[in-house]
C-alpha cells in the first residue's frame, strides 16, 4: 500500500497541549513520525535574563500548570546553589511536603487525561475529583489553585496554616481508599489492559540513550530517581523506596508506565506522613538572601515527568546572565519516532498519553 | 570506577584542561573544540555516561560557550559511600566567527533536539547533525534571539 503522511495536531485530542505529530503510515501501521513543537514558545529563558532573580519564580510557575511547584523549586534550588544560600530546616520540610503534594496532583492530572485517550471518560472524572482535593491542600498555604509562587529563593513564602496536618491526613486517608478502588476499576479491567499491555515498548538501554527519564525510565525497571541519586532537601533523611516496574526483562509498555505512577502516588503519601512527623519548628526563610550573584551553578531535581535541570550563570548583576531550562518532556517527545514505529494509528493516543506530555515546559 | 580515578583518567586525555569538582558528584572540565568527538566517544563507551542531560549555549561576547551535562545512570563511575549519580560538565569555547562544533547526536539520541535548540536560539552549527532545523521558532525566522547582540523590534521597558 502507498505510504502517506498524516498530521495530528496542533488541535487534536491526542496532543494534550499544542504540538503537531506527523506520522507516516503504511495502511494502519506507523512507519515514521516527526514531532513538531513551538506553538507555545514564550521565550521564558530570554524573559528571565531581563528580570531580577527573585522575579523569575513567577515565570517558572508558568512552565507547567500541572506541576508548577516542582519547576519553581528547581529554579530556587539552583539559584540558592549559585548564591550559596542556606535554607532553614523547616522550610526544607515544607518544600518536600509541597513537592510531594504537587507530584500527587500532577500524576492525578495525567491519569485523568490518559483515561479519555483510551475511551474511558469516567476515569477522567474520578481522577480529577481526587486531584481537586490536593489542589485544595496546595491552595491552603499559597493562596492560589494552580500557580502557587509559594517556594521562593531562600525558603518558602509563609508557614503552613493551622490545622494543615490534620486536613492533609484526612485527605490522604480518603485517597488511599480510593487508590484501592481504582486498582479494581483500571488495573484489573480487561479492556484497559488490552489497550495498554505490549503497546509502546522500549528497553531501558534505549530509554537512557534517547534521553527518557523519570517514571518512563523507572517503568523499564531502571532504579534511578534523582530524589535519591542527586538528593536535595531532606529526601535522604526520610525512609522511602524508589518505585520501579517492568513489562518484561528490562523493557516497559504503557501499562508498566501507568503502574509506576500509581506506585509513586502511594510512596508520596508515605513521604508526606513522615515529613509531618519529623518536621521541626523554626524560621521558614533564610535571613540573608543576596541580590547579586557571580559564577555558574546547576541543580537537577526529580520533576513529576523526569529529570528537571536548571543551569544559571550570573555576571555580578541582579539578573541572570544566562538561564537554561532542561525539560524532561522535550527529549522524550523528540524520541517518539523510536517508540511509535510499528504500532497502529489507533495506538498513538495510548502511547503518547502514557508518557505524560506537558507542552508548557517543553516549549518553554 | 571511583570518581577520583575518573578525574585522573580524564585529565590525561588530549585537549582536556582544568579538571575539577563542582560538587562531590559533579566533575567539570574544559575541552578543546578540535578532537572533541573522540573525547565524547570515550565518555560514552569507556566511562559509561549513558545519558546526555543538557546542552547549553552561552553567548559570552565575543566568545560562545557550550556546556554539556552528562549523567551516569547505572553507576559505572561512582562516588564512594554515596548513592549520588555522577555527572560530567564539559565546557567547549567557540569563536564568534566560526560557531561550529561536531554533533554528538549519533552517540546520544537525547542530544539531538538540544543541538537543534542551540542552533535555533543561539546559532551554533553542529556538523554532522542529521536534521539541523529550527525547533521552537518558526521556519524562516531571522536571527537567533538568545544572542546578546540580537536587536528587539519592540520598545524595551526597564523592569
Amino acid at each position: 500500500m502507498a505510504e502517506m503522511w498524516i498530521s495530528m495536531g496542533p488541535q487534536h485530542p491526542m496532543t494534550h497541549g499544542l504540538w503537531t505529530l506527523k506520522v507516516k503510515v503504511d495502511g494502519e501501521t506507523i512507519v515514521d513520525a516527526d514531532p513538531e513543537l513551538g506553538y507555545l514558545h514564550r521565550s521564558v529563558e530570554k524573559m528571565g535574563e531581563r528580570r531580577k532573580y527573585f522575579m523569575n519564580t513567577t515565570l517558572t510557575d508558568r512552565l507547567c500548570y500541572a506541576s508548577s511547584t516542582t519547576w519553581t523549586h528547581c529554579y530556587a534550588l539552583s539559584v540558592e546553589e549559585l548564591m550559596e544560600v542556606e535554607v532553614p530546616q523547616r522550610a526544607q520540610y515544607i518544600r518536600t511536603i509541597m513537592l510531594e503534594l504537587q507530584r500527587l496532583a500532577s500524576h492525578l492530572m495525567w491519569a485523568g487525561a490518559y483515561m479519555p485517550d483510551l475511551g474511558h471518560i469516567t476515569g477522567a472524572l474520578y481522577f480529577w475529583r481526587d486531584r481537586e482535593l490536593f489542589l485544595n491542600l496546595l491552595e491552603a498555604p499559597s493562596g492560589s489553585r494552580l500557580l502557587y509562587n509559594y517556594i521562593r529563593i531562600g525558603g518558602v513564602k509563609r508557614d503552613l496554616p493551622d490545622g494543615f496536618e490534620q486536613k492533609t491526613e484526612r485527605i490522604l486517608k480518603l485517597f488511599e481508599q480510593r487508590l484501592d478502588e481504582y486498582a479494581d476499576l483500571f488495573e484489573n479491567s480487561k479492556i484497559f489492559r488490552m489497550r495498554t499491555e505490549d503497546v509502546g515498548k522500549f528497553t531501558a538501554a534505549q530509554a537512557q540513550n534517547l534521553g527518557i527519564t523519570g517514571p518512563n525510565l523507572r517503568g523499564c525497571g531502571t532504579k534511578f530517581d534523582l530524589r535519591e541519586h542527586d538528593t536535595y532537601e531532606i529526601y535522604d533523611e526520610i525512609d522511602w523506596d524508589i518505585q520501579t516496574r517492568e513489562a518484561g526483562p528490562g523493557y516497559s509498555d504503557c501499562f508498566s508506565r501507568y503502574m509506576v505512577r500509581i506506585d509513586e502516588m502511594r510512596e508520596s503519601i508515605k513521604i508526606i506522613r513522615e515529613c509531618f512527623k519529623k518536621m521541626p519548628a523554626g524560621p521558614t526563610m533564610a535571613s540573608k538572601i543576596p541580590v547579586r550573584a557571580t559564577g555558574e551553578a546547576f541543580r537537577r531535581t526529580e520533576d513529576s515527568r523526569g529529570e528537571a535541570l536548571m543551569y544559571v550563570v550570573g555576571d555580578g548583576s541582579d539578573r541572570p546572565y544566562r538561564w537554561k531550562i532542561k525539560s524532561p518532556m522535550f527529549t522524550t517527545i523528540s524520541a517518539c519516532p523510536h517508540y511509535l514505529k510499528g504500532y497502529k494509528v489507533a495506538d498513538i493516543p495510548a502511547i503518547m498519553g502514557s508518557i505524560d506530555i506537558c507542552i508548557g515546559e517543553t516549549d518553554k | 570506577m571511583e570518581i577520583k580515578a575518573f578525574m585522573k583518567e580524564v585529565s590525561s586525555v588530549k585537549g582536556v584542561t582544568k579538571v575539577g569538582l563542582v560538587r562531590n558528584n559533579v566533575v567539570k572540565c574544559n575541552l578543546d573544540k578540535e578532537g572533541s568527538k573522540d573525547f565524547f566517544v570515550k565518555l560514552k563507551d569507556d566511562f559509561g555516561f549513558e545519558h546526555c542531560s543538557l546542552i547549553t549555549a552561552i553567548d559570552n561576547q565575543p566568545q560562545f560557550e557550550l556546556v554539556y551535562h552528562f549523567s551516569a545512570i547505572n553507576g559505572s563511575v561512582f562516588v564512594k559511600d554515596s548513592s549520588a549519580a555522577v555527572m560530567a560538565e564539559i565546557h567547549i569555547f567557540l569563536d564568534r566567527d566560526t560557531p561550529t562544533v561536531e554533533s554528538i547526536s549519533d552517540l546520544w539520541f537525547g542530544a539531538n533536539w538540544h543541538e537543534r535548540e542551540a542552533f535555533d536560539l543561539m546559532g551554533i552549527y553542529f556538523i554532522g547533525h542529521p536534521d539541523l532545523r529550527r525547533v521552537l521558532l518558526p521556519e524562516g525566522f531571522a536571527g537567533h534571539p538568545l544572542r546578546k547582540d540580537y536587536v528587539y523590534e519592540i520598545h524595551e521597558e526597564e523592569w
